[in-house]
């Protein structure tokens, strides 16, 4: 590469980008994908999973970072540990397993074998090494920065970014609110997953998890069964001019969103507001038995879904009462794993509710949702000439302000969320193509 | 598991399920007592090639039909026999959510499904025992052939069935759809399995 491009190399990406527009590339190029997983996925907190899905000891699940195959562990000692799966030896993925309980990891090649927390613990022969050799020399690489939030584990595979909670901004309260709901007991991610593939970008996805434009059209098939034979439930607010709701779109700072709906959905029971669901009467009745009508109530609102649509940049979506990690595999394939979550300490009933209610939407919902993923990628990358995407609701009618709390509150139907995040997409993006050329990584 | 139900989908009933999902997990060779008579296994084995014709033709009113009052369709996520009660399934659905289900699926506005994915249900290897006098239980491997708008796919893995006779008629009280890689990712599942 020579000086002169160098020099230019900040605004690399500034052709992606017009008032109110993206660019295709952004969904469609398989090279631009590959940078996205360098210089995006490499060099920003990246959500891995939450402690409470390891709870013992020894409790492993496997995972990607940014299509990095990774180990979000419990070290025998108690620890919170994230190893990169790769033999520091030839290079082969570690561990095999989805999850499982493990003092260590023993590659199946040559049977370098490591502890839970990545260090070298022994390999056969080494005699062969000769005399210089230290096994502390050869553990397993971990990411540079690893952090939680409440529970949340984030890594970061270069030291270089900001302190996580200064990195999560206007997020951290929403997290706070999510999970503080009713008398705080505290949230399990441990109740099974649903994992969804789509064939489309992974941006799609998180284009989605903000836009309060698409539910009456895109859901509709799911209001119109629920209103018929249920009436005013559910989502059915959205069937209105929202934009004169009191539901807004927020923006976080660092390309976090928060869509929020608890103003129509919590409005006065949200429990009441959703439609039937397997066993709703004999749960309720049994709850009611023991806790009484109010506080009986109290729990299940708070076991309904949260109203909220927190969006955390690039792969965190918190939503209604499951946790989604988005997982970028190719430039148009992308799966959406939905942790299901129950409350520890609840009773029973509460948390056979709570996974019946967290089979509803996913089953009724998402499957659209997806399908218009597919068939936006299917439009994007199949007409060449056709290059802008609008992402322009209430740019220009000013209805946005700053609130209170400091942040930019815009109508719900806004596309701000998708601004705000692309700008983010770009900073880091600029940035890391800008450390390759002083590192001289080059593309 | 039959004789004295508990409230569906009360806690007592899921226990009951759970109990019945380890009971095939845990099944060797059906015990002669279990076996059922000739009649009963030749309505049982019709009863499921109608259900199979019937989702395959995209008549989902009249394959509601062979459902009880009291059904359950139920998909999971998990492939080791987890506690309904206290894990997500993909679909665990009483009667009143499978009607909604193909009340969504004739909107016209059920997006996952334009066009409709087409299919082939194939059953294999069925194995009944008898569950009390006007009950069977039929585990079958299933493979389903699949085409959604011109994309080829399969479903496999197993299914347990749960029938009840009604009236003098085989019923469907329970399909238990176990995905072979329920736990992995899924593409499109949103037709009827």
């Amino acid at each position: 590469m020579t000086v002169a491009m160098a020099r230019t190399t900040a605004g690399v990406y500034d052709r992606l980008f017009r008032p109110g527009q993206v660019h295709r590339d952004l969904y469609v190029d398989p090279q631009l994908f590959e940078l996205e997983m360098r210089d995006l996925f490499g060099r920003t907190w990246v959500y891995v999973g939450h402690e409470t899905e390891i709870p013992k000891p020894n409790d492993f699940v496997t995972r990607n970072l940014g299509r990095r195959p990774i180990i979000l562990c419990r070290t025998t000692a108690g620890e919170i540990a994230v190893l990169i799966n790769r033999c520091p030896h030839r290079g082969a993925v570690v561990c095999r397993s989805a999850r499982g309980n493990a003092g260590g990891f023993t590659c199946g090649y040559h049977a370098w074998s490591f502890a839970n927390d990545g260090r070298c613990a022994g390999l056969p022969l080494r005699h062969a090494y000769g005399e210089g050799f230290r096994l502390r020399d050869h553990d397993m690489a971990r990411p540079a920065r690893v952090a939680s939030y409440r529970g949340f584990v984030f890594a970061s595979m270069i030291a270089d970014v900001p302190p996580l909670d200064e990195h999560l901004a206007g997020a951290r309260r929403y997290i706070d609110q999510w999970l503080d709901r009713d008398d705080r007991k505290p949230v399990l991610v441990n109740n099974g997953v649903m994992r969804f593939r789509t064939h489309a970008n992974w941006k799609t996805v998180y284009d989605n998890a903000g836009d309060g434009y698409h539910p009456p059209f895109s859901h509709e098939s799911m209001l119109r069964v629920f209103a018929a034979r249920y009436g005013d439930v559910d989502m059915k607010y959205f069937t209105a001019d929202v934009d004169d709701s009191a539901m807004e779109a927020i923006d976080l700072g660092n390309g976090h969103t928060m869509l929020d709906q608890r103003p129509a959905m919590h409005a006065v029971s949200a429990w009441e507001r959703q439609h039937v669901m397997p066993g709703r009467e004999i749960l309720e009745q049994r709850l009611f038995e023991r806790f009484g009508a109010e506080r009986g109530r109290q729990m299940l609102d708070a076991s309904t879904g949260s109203g909220m649509n927190l969006n955390i940049f690039p792969n965190l979506l918190i939503i209604g009462n499951q946790v989604q990690r988005v997982d970028p595999l190719a430039v148009d394939e992308t799966v959406i794993d939905w942790f299901s979550t129950s409350l520890a300490g609840a009773p029973d009933e509460i948390n056979a509710a709570r996974m019946r209610l967290q089979e509803d939407f996913p089953s009724f919902g998402e499957v659209d949702d997806s399908a218009n993923f597919e068939a936006c990628q299917a439009g994007l990358a199949l007409v060449p000439e056709l290059e802008w995407v609008d992402i322009s609701r209430h740019l220009t009618t000013g209805r946005g302000r700053r609130g209170a709390d400091g942040l930019w509150h815009e109508p719900v139907t806004s596309d701000r969320h998708m601004r705000a995040y692309f700008e983010a997409w770009k900073a880091l993006m600029d940035a890391g193509s800008a450390a390759r050329l002083r590192e001289g990584g080059g593309r | 598991m039959n004789a004295h139900p508990a409230v569906p989908f009360s806690l007592d009933h899921y226990a009951a399920l759970h109990d019945l999902v380890r009971s095939w997990r845990n099944l060797g060779e059906i015990p002669e007592e279990r076996l059922p008579a000739p009649a009963d296994g030749a309505a049982c084995a019709r009863l499921l090639a109608a259900e199979a014709r019937l989702l395959d033709a995209g008549r989902l009113a009249d394959w509601l039909a062979l459902f009880t009052a009291d059904c359950a369709y139920w998909l999971p996520t998990d492939v080791t026999g987890e506690d309904p009660a206290k894990f997500v399934a993909w679909e665990f659905n009483d009667r009143r959510r499978l009607e909604e289900r193909v009340e969504r699926l004739a909107t016209g506005r059920a997006y996952s499904q334009a066009p409709p994915t087409r299919t082939v249900h194939l059953l294999s290897g069925l194995e009944m025992l008898t569950d009390g006098p006007d009950g069977m239980q039929v585990l079958a491997n299933f493979l389903i052939q699949t085409n959604f708008a011109g994309r080829v796919g399969q479903r496999a893995g197993w299914t347990g069935y749960l029938l009840r006779r009604q009236h003098g008629r085989w019923r469907i009280a329970l399909k238990r759809i176990n995905l072979f890689d329920a736990d992995l990712p899924q593409d499109n599942n949103s037709f009827t399995l």
